[in-house]
């Protein structure tokens, strides 16, 4: 039925072609940079609402009325033109670029680019250089900080996946992630990562990484539902639509070199600190007469030696010393001849940082452009080639994009745009709580003691087997808990690849001067291979495992495009029709019982009988969409849109959903109430309201059995523990924003803010809920959660004269959600609390009535001068709620500032940017303090003695180290180790009690502490880029044979200027996904250095 | 026309591509009906591996009652449940894992329509999923107290299910047992080669609910005498085990992940965690008991136990290592077993009840049978029997202490009856006192978040929810 009333639609218009051809005005707008042929150019009559754009040639068509007077040519970054008309019947125009373009044409939802005045929502649109200066590894970190409202969490690890949230999370449980669209093509952003709940896997990157930066025009950040409302409700968390480069019309072949070399290096400043003060060990608990060594006659001398405990994953050992000789667990290899010597008990000349390398990244592309009067191409071929700052650690990247556009005639275009990416990476870092992820040991569990050098000298010995610092006795070398991190590196290693391809054919008719028709067809479809190995002798059970992902999504496109004007009034729209299908294929195999052949890496090595699972997914929507825009006399312009879906993924009959938008854009410096104010030159006012729904990932309705591994030829079925439900309905998303665009001093000074509030109501998530109930989540329609924000950028022109150019960008935002209710269990109690993600004792929660993210555990326990309090032992006191808020993973604001300079050739160009609040649990603080490894652990007490000494009581004399209690500072000998926790007593003095911290389970140890002591403060400020470059001028670049060279140095992530946190960068993702604000095995930032150099042909 | 020919063109193609058949929304590599039987046996083996299972994650019953100690890690055996979230992992294991899936395999067969023969075996199959659900409740209100029963495991129709009273649930557990006991049918079969543990013999079954009867109705001796007289009794004339072959014993297939928890432990994981504590080793020395060689191993030529929850760390090397049998992949785990039915029928003799038999031959049975069952000799436990014979007098230590020994690697059923019979005397951890070794486990931790108010009113109503609460059938102190 519905197909049969798009078609009456679409007959209707193609009926309603008019007669309202005047003179006939055709031309080409041609660019003075380069003088290539710009598309997409307004052409406008002057004074009128009339206009088109120019085509893929840059040419244009009008029909223009005999009294017009002139023409008005505008495009993004060029200065507008003003062309008067006597009535001739070509104009050809060569635009110049503008110091400060004034974005008049936008690119909105479907890749149609719109004017910015007319529109009534937020889009912010980034130009060329906002990625293409820089080239990122992965373009999508490189948004950090360019735009308002777009919160971006960085990965450290190499190919690892940012998280991109606009506008803060409007899904409880599901994707907040922004939707990518090229040229129009959405395609998919999945992290398929193992990584997601912090304990351990590979972070393989998200797949919008294979957006190659030198192919990227322009990038537009749809944030609001009002101006993502056409792409439907995928696009409810926002859209990062992109536009490609295309070819120019020009004579002959233009040819562009982009070379580059790029430095990666850890930042040593987001490391964690280790004490260099003692060893290996957890106190003095073992044989030899002080308590911290092993004792056994290594040697055969008949006298017991002093051996390192090497199976010891802790650092409260002996204090170093280097006349103490100790055989260490580098000498343990019999076949060594050095086996059973000892060396001095001292901080090592290579500690954890010699680990870290020098990572380098090669970027060359190549692209040929060209174009005549029949049509355009760009062909691009990207290499990318990188290592990372681990050993065995490397990405390569072929990415080949292919555009062209031909006119079959005068009415018909064809037009077609193809990547294909081919990735291939080594040794993807691993992380989590795991020890596949080397940061494990590094920030939680080691014995600083030990040489890197050596590490990576001895990790294999004669027989394959390896060598580990941590062995499990003198006489057993199999590792007890943590692998040699250089076997972990080379043995332990993952690979992956993938192949993409995505692009679209598209055919353009123009029906008439006001209607054109466009179908097009999309393809993103990739495959993704990913191998992880465990090697025989590794402290777990030897494994391969490899999943094999194949991914497809098709668009069917039709839309019918109208542009008409009448006097005053000006009508734009559409019509247009959707078909979507996905499909998702994938198996995963592994061996099971360990590998029969040491570094054969097939799953049929398997001890025991493989494991194989493997996952089917279809899902569609078939959807109809209009949209219209109305414009009077260049002042009020009014936009509707709407949009009908049927899902596949929600249950027969209740499967359709439909959501609308109304905007308005309102010009008040038309006014003449303004355009007295010499100041003003611009003001805008906008407004608008969306509806939008979603649907529910594909197979959340019908309840399938879960199996388990076979008992010899018996299978084993289990009642799956997530139960689905049948009854699911679409989630809603309910969206208002108003904002406010003024120019002021010649649109020098530009500012943009706008307000939003959003709430997503009914929202389909498996709840967690009591597993006592049979299941441990449960699929509903649940929950309301609430995001408004504020919404600030301001660009200033601080000065211009005809060589120096210098802007000034801010883009300030702030996101304020809260969760208004989950959902109401059959009692009819409301449920208060859905865990988001745990990790030992502590939780990441939405909560009713508090912001989504809230961080529970154990509080301290506060004294009302806010002080946490100890008890009579000098220990923290904890307070009795097990999940008290004591934190919340949202940032009260976000801020970017950049600067761009020019003089002549030269420019130089700054980012910072920065986050206020937030808060991030640190589990490498838990455990690295509580194992002696971090620098606040060996330090010296008031009385200036080292604090692991043994307390010293006036009274009772000297405590053995295993003494658990406390004494008050009165009645401390001058010598007495120990430390004094900040905090206050119970009576609200200051706590001055000393209390022991001389070996694991004491001052320092996660059981003495509430969760809170783990908290920490996640605001920062980052030196995010740099860019200096150099383009030499044109009479230089005459005497070569190149018309432009440009060389360039650029820097990312240079330093973080502000922290609070002490051993990690705050800004620490564990990857894309919900689950932020636990850091685990942080890896250390990535600074990068590069040089790059560019030459046009 | 040709901008006609162009748009038809268009449309065909349009439509043929909005007809595009639409996806089904029934996941195609996911089993939507399964035969009761898979569920069944993953109910079995999930319900073993937890009973079994040594992992600091899931089950610490092997240091609550001092049979194990903890290496460098020894915060569990100071009895910290909430860093690893065990209570949760420990309830999760039988509620999801094992009374669940037991649940859908009832469901699955009562909605058949069999008749005649198949009509029993079908009967023979319900009854014993529902003896493995009311030994899987038992072990759970045996750790916590009160529980969900009544509205547990509705799934959405009851996501946070009230607490019902342990005592009605054990009156209604024993209920079970005994209409179970009747409705058993040995005359035809039941899960087959499904059943991992009697390859779907109903006579054993019978057995096995009858023991299981047994081991019920003796935990409410002290609290409601009467009731387990009754039960008692009634379980005996149904026939317990008569022989070591009937016991409810799990062996491994050996094939990864169906493999001993030790094995899986030391081998599979690489870890040495666990020694045995000088409580056990010290005590087994002073008997001169036959089975210490048969549990351990010497260092340098002793028996070599650590301190049960040191506050310090001990070095693996310096300690006895349990025996060489325990870390085979097949070594087997033990639900109830003829040794338990024998110390439990010389307590109900002892407790005066009808049993059949003396008290103190029982006991000699269950001493034997137990130093036989760990390939000890007759004569071992003869002389071993003649040494430290039974003391009527103070029956409660004779029985706590022999069945304490004789239930190593059995844990969570040794925790319950050191609890009930308050022996044997257990070290007290440094620091500590002898109340704060555990008589339960805490509430699952999440139980706060997910289902709060039920949680208060249950912990109200047992009387806090901490680990020193005794549960309703432990109303005697020890010491």
């Amino acid at each position: 039925m519905r197909k049969f009333i798009l078609m009456l639609a679409l007959f209707a218009f193609v009926g309603l072609q008019g007669v309202f051809a005047q003179t006939s005005v055709t031309g080409t707008v041609t660019s003075s940079d380069d003088g290539g042929t710009l598309p997409g150019v307004s052409v406008v009559v002057e004074g009128t609402s009339l206009g088109t754009t120019t085509d893929m040639d840059g040419k244009f068509s009008l029909s223009v009325p005999a009294d017009a007077t002139a023409l008005v040519f505008s495009f993004v970054g060029m200065e507008t033109q003003t062309v008067a008309f006597t009535g001739q019947t070509v104009v050809n125009v060569v635009m110049n670029a503008s110091a400060l373009d004034l974005d008049e044409f936008v690119v909105t939802a479907l890749g149609i680019s719109r004017e910015k005045k007319s529109l009534g929502y937020a889009v912010q649109t980034l130009g060329e250089e906002a990625l293409g200066e820089v080239r990122a590894s992965n373009p999508v970190a490189s948004l950090s900080g360019k735009a308002s409202g777009v919160k971006i969490t960085q990965p450290n690890t190499m190919g690892g996946s940012a998280n991109i949230v606009i506008r803060g999370n409007a899904s409880i449980t599901q994707n907040n992630q922004a939707l990518f669209v090229i040229d129009g093509v959405p395609i998919s952003n999945v992290n398929t990562s193992s990584n997601k709940d912090g304990w351990g896997g590979y972070d393989y990157g998200n797949a919008a990484s294979d957006i190659n930066p030198d192919d990227i025009a322009s990038v537009s950040v749809l944030k609001g539902a009002a101006a993502t409302a056409l792409y439907g409700s995928r696009a409810a968390n926002g859209v990062i639509e992109i536009t490609t480069k295309r070819g120019t019309k020009k004579d002959g072949i233009g040819v562009t070199i982009n070379s580059g070399v790029t430095f990666n290096s850890a930042d040593h400043s987001s490391m964690p600190k280790w004490q260099d003060k003692y060893g290996e060990g957890y106190g003095a608990f073992y044989d030899d007469p002080t308590g911290y060594f092993f004792y056994e006659d290594m040697n055969g001398d008949g006298t017991p030696d002093l051996v390192a405990p090497t199976s010891e994953d802790a650092s409260w050992g002996a204090a170093f010393d280097p006349n103490l000789m100790v055989i260490q667990w580098d000498a343990l290899d019999p076949n060594k001849p050095n086996y059973a010597q000892a060396t001095p008990w001292v901080y090592p000349e290579n500690d954890y940082h010699y680990f870290f390398q020098t990572g380098v990244r090669y970027t060359n592309n190549i692209t040929f452009e060209g174009g005549d009067e029949k049509g355009t191409f760009r062909l691009s071929y990207t290499n990318n080639d990188e290592t990372g700052i681990l050993p065995n650690s490397s990405i390569e990247k072929h990415v080949i994009n292919f555009s062209g556009s031909r006119n079959l005639s005068d009415k018909l275009t064809v037009d077609a745009n193809i990547t294909y990416t081919n990735q291939n990476a080594t040794g993807r870092y691993g992380t989590g709580y795991d020890g596949g992820n080397v940061m494990q040991s590094f920030g939680q569990w080691i014995g600083v003691q030990v040489d890197f050098q050596k590490l990576e000298e001895l990790y294999l010995r004669e027989d394959g087997s390896q060598l580990s610092w941590n062995a499990s006795y003198v006489d057993d070398l199999h590792p007890i808990y943590f692998d040699n991190p250089y076997w972990v590196r080379y043995k332990n290693y993952n690979d992956d690849h993938r192949n993409r391809i995505f692009g679209y054919s598209a055919l353009n008719y123009k029906l008439n001067d006001w209607i054109s028709a466009k179908a097009k067809v999309s393809i993103d479809s990739y495959t993704e291979v990913q191998n992880e190995r465990i090697a025989v002798g590794s402290v777990d059970q030897s494994k391969f495992s490899s999943y094999t992902r194949q991914s497809q999504e098709l668009n069917y496109d039709f839309m019918l495009n109208f542009n008409k004007n009448f006097d005053n009034i000006s009508v734009t729209g559409l019509v247009g029709t959707n078909v979507r299908r996905n499909t998702v294929e994938s198996v995963y195999g592994s061996t099971v019982g360990g590998l029969v052949v040491p570094d054969l890496w097939a799953i049929s090595n398997s001890v025991s009988p493989v494991y194989v699972s493997e996952a089917l997914r279809k899902w569609g929507t078939n959807s109809i969409f209009a949209n219209v825009s109305f414009g009077y006399n260049d002042f009020v312009f009014v936009d509707l849109t709407d949009r009908y879906d049927v899902s596949s993924t929600l249950p027969e009959g209740d499967n359709g959903f439909n959501y609308y938008s109304a905007s308005t854009s309102v010009l008040l410096s038309e006014l003449d109430l303004f355009k007295d104010m010499p100041v003003l030159s611009f003001l805008k006012l906008r407004a608008n309201y969306a509806e939008v729904g979603n649907d529910a990932p594909v197979y959340s309705l019908y309840s399938t059995y879960a199996k388990g591994t076979n008992w010899g030829s018996n299978a084993l079925f289990s009642v799956s523990s997530t139960m689905l439900n049948p009854n699911l309905k679409p989630e809603r998303t309910k969206s208002f924003e108003v904002g406010l665009e003024a120019n002021f001093f010649d649109n020098r000074v530009r500012a943009d803010v706008a307000y939003y509030n959003n709430r997503s109501i009914d929202q389909l998530m498996p709840v967690t809920v009591s597993p006592l109930s049979g299941y441990s989540s449960i699929w509903m329609n649940s929950g309301e959660i609430e995001n408004k924000g504020v919404e600030l950028s301001l660009t200033a022109n601080v000065m211009k004269t005809d060589n120096f150019n210098w802007d000034i960008n801010v883009n300030w935002y702030k996101n304020s959600n809260e969760v208004v209710r989950l959902y109401q269990a059959e009692s009819g109690e409301e449920v208060k609390n859905i865990m988001i993600m745990s990790a030992w004792d502590v939780s990441i929660n939405a909560v009713v009535g508090e912001p989504y993210g809230v961080i529970r555990g154990i509080d301290y326990v506060y004294h009302d001068n806010g002080e946490p309090m100890v008890n009579a032992n000098g220990y923290y006191m904890m307070g009795d709620d097990p999940a008290a808020n004591i934190g919340s993973i949202q940032p009260d604001w976000n801020a970017g500032l950049s600067s761009r300079m020019s003089y002549k050739g030269f420019s130089l160009n700054i980012l910072l940017d920065g986050q206020k609040g937030g808060d991030i649990y640190s589990v490498n603080t838990k455990y690295g303090q509580a194992t002696g490894v971090y620098e606040e652990t060996a330090g010296n007490n008031v009385l200036g003695n080292p604090t692991r000494d043994n307390i010293v009581s006036l009274t009772d004399g000297e405590y053995s180290q295993h003494f658990s209690g406390g004494i008050p500072l009165s009645d401390a000998a001058p010598n007495s180790g120990g430390i004094i926790l900040p905090g206050v007593k119970e009576d609200g003095t200051p706590n001055d009690i000393l209390v022991s911290a001389g070996r694991w389970g004491r001052a320092f140890y996660y059981r003495n502490s509430p969760t809170a002591r783990y908290v920490f403060d996640a605001s920062y400020i980052k030196f995010r880029e740099l860019s200096f470059g150099y383009t030499l001028n044109k009479n230089l670049v005459a005497k070569t044979p190149f018309n432009n060279i440009t060389f360039s140095v650029i820097g990312r992530n240079l330093a973080i200027l502000f922290k609070n946190t002490d051993h990690f960068d705050p800004e620490m993702s564990l990857g894309s996904g919900n689950a932020q604000g636990i850091e685990t095995g942080a890896y250390p930032t990535t600074r990068s250095i590069g040089f790059n150099l560019k030459l046009g042909i | 026309m040709k901008t006609i020919k162009y748009i038809l063109m268009v449309l065909v193609i349009a439509i043929t591509v909005t007809s595009c058949e639409k996806p089904d929304n029934i996941n195609p590599k996911a089993a939507t009906s399964v035969p009761v039987g898979t569920l069944f046996s993953n109910a079995e083996v999930s319900l073993v591996n937890q009973i079994n299972s040594m992992s600091v994650n899931y089950n610490t019953t092997r240091l609550l009652v001092q049979y194990w100690q903890e290496t460098t890690y020894f915060s569990e055996a100071r009895y910290d449940f909430s860093s690893r979230n065990i209570p949760d992992n420990y309830s999760t294991a039988l509620y999801r894992n094992v009374i669940m899936d037991l649940k859908e395999a009832k469901t699955i067969l009562n909605a058949s329509e069999f008749t005649g023969g198949l009509a029993t075996q079908r009967d023979n199959q319900v009854a014993i999923a529902d003896i493995l659900q009311v030994y899987a409740y038992q072990v759970a209100v045996d750790a916590f107290g009160d529980m969900p029963y009544t509205e547990a495991l509705q799934g959405i129709a009851d996501p946070s299910p009230a607490y019902d009273d342990a005592a009605s649930i054990y009156t209604d557990l024993l209920a079970r047992l005994t209409a179970d006991i009747a409705t058993l049918d040995a005359s035809q079969g039941s899960y087959g080669s499904a059943d991992f543990i009697y390859g779907g013999d109903v006579a054993k079954w019978k057995k096995f609910a009858a023991s299981l009867k047994l081991r019920a109705g003796m935990r409410l001796a002290d609290v409601n005498p009467t009731a387990a007289q009754a039960a008692v009794e009634s379980a005996y004339s149904a026939g317990v085990f008569a022989n070591e072959d009937e016991s409810g014993i799990l062996y491994y297939s050996g094939v990864s992940p169906h493999v001993n928890t030790i094995y899986s432990g030391f081998f599979v994981d690489g870890r040495k965690d666990y020694i045995p504590t000088n409580t056990l080793i010290d005590y087994m020395k002073s008997l001169d008991d036959p089975r210490l060689p048969l549990y351990f191993n010497t260092v340098d030529g002793d028996y070599v136990g650590a301190e049960a929850g040191a506050d310090a760390a001990a070095t693996y090397t310096n300690y006895s290592h349990f025996a060489d049998r325990f870390f085979q992949p097949d070594f087997e785990a033990i639900l109830i077993d003829y040794v338990e039915t024998e110390f439990l029928l010389a307590e109900a003799a002892q407790r005066g009840w009808n049993v059949g038999g003396a008290a103190e031959d029982y006991f000699n049975n269950a001493v034997t049978q137990s130093i036989l069952y760990w390939e000890g000799t007759q004569a071992d436990a003869d002389t071993y029997l003649a040494a430290h014979p039974y003391d009527a007098a103070n029956w409660k230590e004779s029985l706590g202490m022999q069945k304490w020994l004789a239930l190593y690697n059995r844990s969570v059923e040794a925790w319950a009856e050191w609890r009930r019979l308050d022996y044997p005397v257990l070290n007290v951890p440094t620091g500590m006192v002898y109340g704060d070794i555990p008589s339960r486990m805490p509430y699952p931790f999440n139980e706060v978040k997910n289902n709060e108010s039920n949680y208060n009113a249950a912990s109200a109503a047992i009387g806090g929810d901490d680990m020193r609460t005794n549960l309703f059938w432990d109303i005697y102190d020890p010491i």
